[in-house]
C-alpha cells in the first residue's frame, strides 16, 4: 500500500469502502479484501492523527520551537 | 418660517430666539457641499449624539466647527484623528440655542480616499475580467494540513486568536508563522515575500493571511495588485482573513476561502479533532459491521448447501425408487396375470396357444389356465 496517501485521501477510500460493504454487493472474498484495506486505511488516518506532534514556529526564527499549549 | 418682531415705537425688536431661528431657517438654504480641512479638536464620547471637531483650513488656519452624527462617524470606522486631512460633506447650520454658526457634517473621507477608492475598483475589475477571481479558480482546502503557514503583521491579537482556536480544535497542528510588516508603502512587498517564503516551507498545505480590523488606508496594501496576484498564484490554497466582516480588500477575492476572523479561519484549516476521532470510529465500526454482515450471509448460504448436499444422496435414492416403482406398475399391467384375473383363460396345446378354433379339433387334448391353477380338458366340438 502507497504511504504516500494524505489523510484526507485515505479518508475518502476507507469511507468509499465502507459504503461498499454496505451496498452488500461484494463477494465474501472481496468483502475480506475490502476490510483489509478498509482496517489498513484506518490505521493510517489515527496513525496520521497520533503521530501529529504540535508544534509552532517562527519563520526565521526556526529554533523557537514550542508546544501550544505551552 | 416666519420671525415674529415687537415694535418699540418706529423699532423693530427680535427675540434671541427668534433672530437665531430665523438665521438657521435662513442657512438651511444653502446647498450641501464638500469642504476640505484639518481635523482639530476632535471630541467623541459614547453618550453624545453626536461627534465635534474643528475643521481647520490647510493654508490660513480659518476655522469651522463641525457637528457630525456618532452614528454616522461611527459607521465610517475611519480612525480619524486630530491633524487628519478631510473631505466633510455637509450643510451650514445654526446651533440656536447658542448661536454658533457650524457645518453639520453628513459624510466625511479622508483625503484621497475617493482616488484609492476608485484605483482598488478599476483593478478589481481588471482582475476580475482576467478571470483572476473565478470561482473555479478556488481550490479547496485540505482536511488536515501538515503544516499550516500563518502571515500576519506583528499585531498580537490576530495571531493569537488564530494560534487560540486552532490549538484549541487540533491540539496536534503544526503552525510556520512569518510576522511581517503589514501596513505602509513597504508592506505590500513584504506581503509578497513572506506568502512564497512560506509556500515554499516543506509540507506546508495551507496559508492564511490575517490582519485584524484597521483603517481603510490601513488595509490598503492586502488590495495591492501585487498582493492580489502572489494570493491568486500561491502554490497551495490560501485562506484570507483580513479586516472585518465588510471590508473586502481584493487579496479575500483572489484567495481560496475567506474567513471574517481570525477565529474563524483557524475553523477552515483544521478540523475538530475530537469529531475527526469520532467520524473515523464510526467508519471503522461500519467496516467491522458490515464486513461481519457479508462472512454471516456466505456462511448461512454455505450452511445451506451442505443440508442440500447431504439430503442430496437419499433424495436421488426416493427418485430411483419411485421410477422403479413406475416401472414394475407398468410391468404388470402389461402381465397376463392381471388379465387372467379379470376372468380371461389360456388355452394350450402342446403346439402353443390356441388363438383359433381351426388350431384344434374336437377330441383334442388341451390344458386351460386360469388365474389360480389350470386344467387339462378335452375338446367336444369347435365352431367358427
Amino acid at each position: 500500500m502507497s504511504e504516500q496517501l494524505s489523510f484526507e485521501q485515505a479518508r475518502a477510500e476507507l469511507e468509499r469502502i465502507v459504503a461498499e460493504l454496505e451496498s452488500g454487493r461484494a463477494d465474501l472474498e472481496e468483502a475480506v479484501k475490502l476490510w483489509e484495506r478498509g482496517e489498513e486505511l484506518y490505521r493510517l488516518c489515527v496513525g496520521k492523527l497520533d503521530a501529529a506532534e504540535g508544534k509552532i514556529e517562527e519563520l526565521g526564527r526556526r529554533a523557537e520551537a514550542v508546544k501550544p499549549d505551552a | 418660517m416666519k420671525v415674529e418682531a415687537t415694535l418699540h415705537g418706529d423699532r423693530k425688536v427680535y427675540s434671541v430666539s427668534a433672530f437665531n431661528r430665523g438665521v438657521g431657517s435662513w442657512l438651511a438654504r444653502l446647498p450641501t457641499l464638500w469642504i476640505e480641512g484639518e481635523v482639530t479638536e476632535l471630541r467623541r464620547q459614547e453618550g453624545w449624539q453626536s461627534v465635534f471637531f474643528t475643521l481647520k483650513d490647510l493654508e490660513d488656519g480659518s476655522c469651522l466647527p463641525v457637528s457630525m452624527p456618532r452614528t454616522t462617524f461611527d459607521a465610517l470606522r475611519l480612525d480619524v484623528a486630530d491633524g487628519d486631512k478631510v473631505h466633510v460633506f455637509g450643510r451650514p447650520e445654526l446651533y440656536e440655542a447658542r448661536g454658533v454658526f457650524q457645518l453639520r457634517g453628513l459624510s466625511l473621507e479622508p483625503l484621497g480616499l475617493g482616488a484609492a477608492l476608485a484605483r482598488i475598483e478599476r483593478l478589481k475589475r481588471a482582475l476580475a475580467a482576467e478571470g483572476l477571481f473565478a470561482a473555479e479558480r478556488k481550490r479547496h482546502l485540505p482536511l488536515l494540513p501538515r503544516r499550516i503557514a500563518l502571515l500576519t503583521g506583528n499585531e498580537a491579537a490576530a495571531k493569537r486568536d488564530f494560534l487560540t482556536a486552532v490549538t484549541a480544535r487540533f491540539p496536534a497542528a503544526r503552525v510556520v508563522v512569518a510576522e511581517t510588516l503589514v501596513q505602509g508603502p513597504k508592506a505590500a512587498g513584504a506581503i509578497v515575500s513572506a506568502l512564497e517564503a512560506l509556500a515554499r516551507e516543506p509540507e506546508v498545505d495551507v496559508v492564511v493571511v490575517a490582519r485584524g480590523g484597521g483603517s481603510f488606508e490601513d488595509l490598503l496594501p492586502f488590495s495591492d495588485e501585487r498582493v492580489v496576484r502572489a494570493v491568486a498564484a500561491c502554490s497551495v490554497p490560501v485562506v484570507s482573513a483580513v479586516g472585518h466582516e465588510q471590508d473586502t480588500p481584493l487579496c479575500d477575492l483572489a484567495a481560496d476561502a475567506r474567513a471574517s476572523t481570525p477565529t474563524s479561519a483557524a475553523r477552515l484549516v483544521v478540523p475538530d479533532e475530537r469529531s475527526l476521532r469520532g467520524e473515523l470510529d464510526r467508519l471503522h465500526g461500519a467496516l467491522g459491521r458490515d464486513t461481519r454482515r457479508i462472512l454471516e450471509r456466505s456462511r448461512h448460504a454455505l450452511a445451506a448447501d451442505g443440508q442440500r448436499l447431504t439430503r442430496a444422496p437419499s433424495l436421488l435414492l426416493e427418485r430411483k425408487r419411485s421410477r422403479v416403482d413406475g416401472l414394475a406398475g407398468r410391468l404388470r399391467a402389461l402381465s397376463p396375470r392381471a388379465t387372467l384375473e379379470r376372468g380371461y383363460a389360456i388355452v394350450r396345446t402342446d403346439a402353443g396357444i390356441v388363438r383359433s378354433a381351426k388350431a384344434v379339433t374336437p377330441g383334442a387334448q388341451v390344458d386351460v389356465e386360469l388365474a389360480e391353477g389350470g386344467l387339462g380338458a378335452r375338446v367336444e366340438e369347435t365352431w367358427e
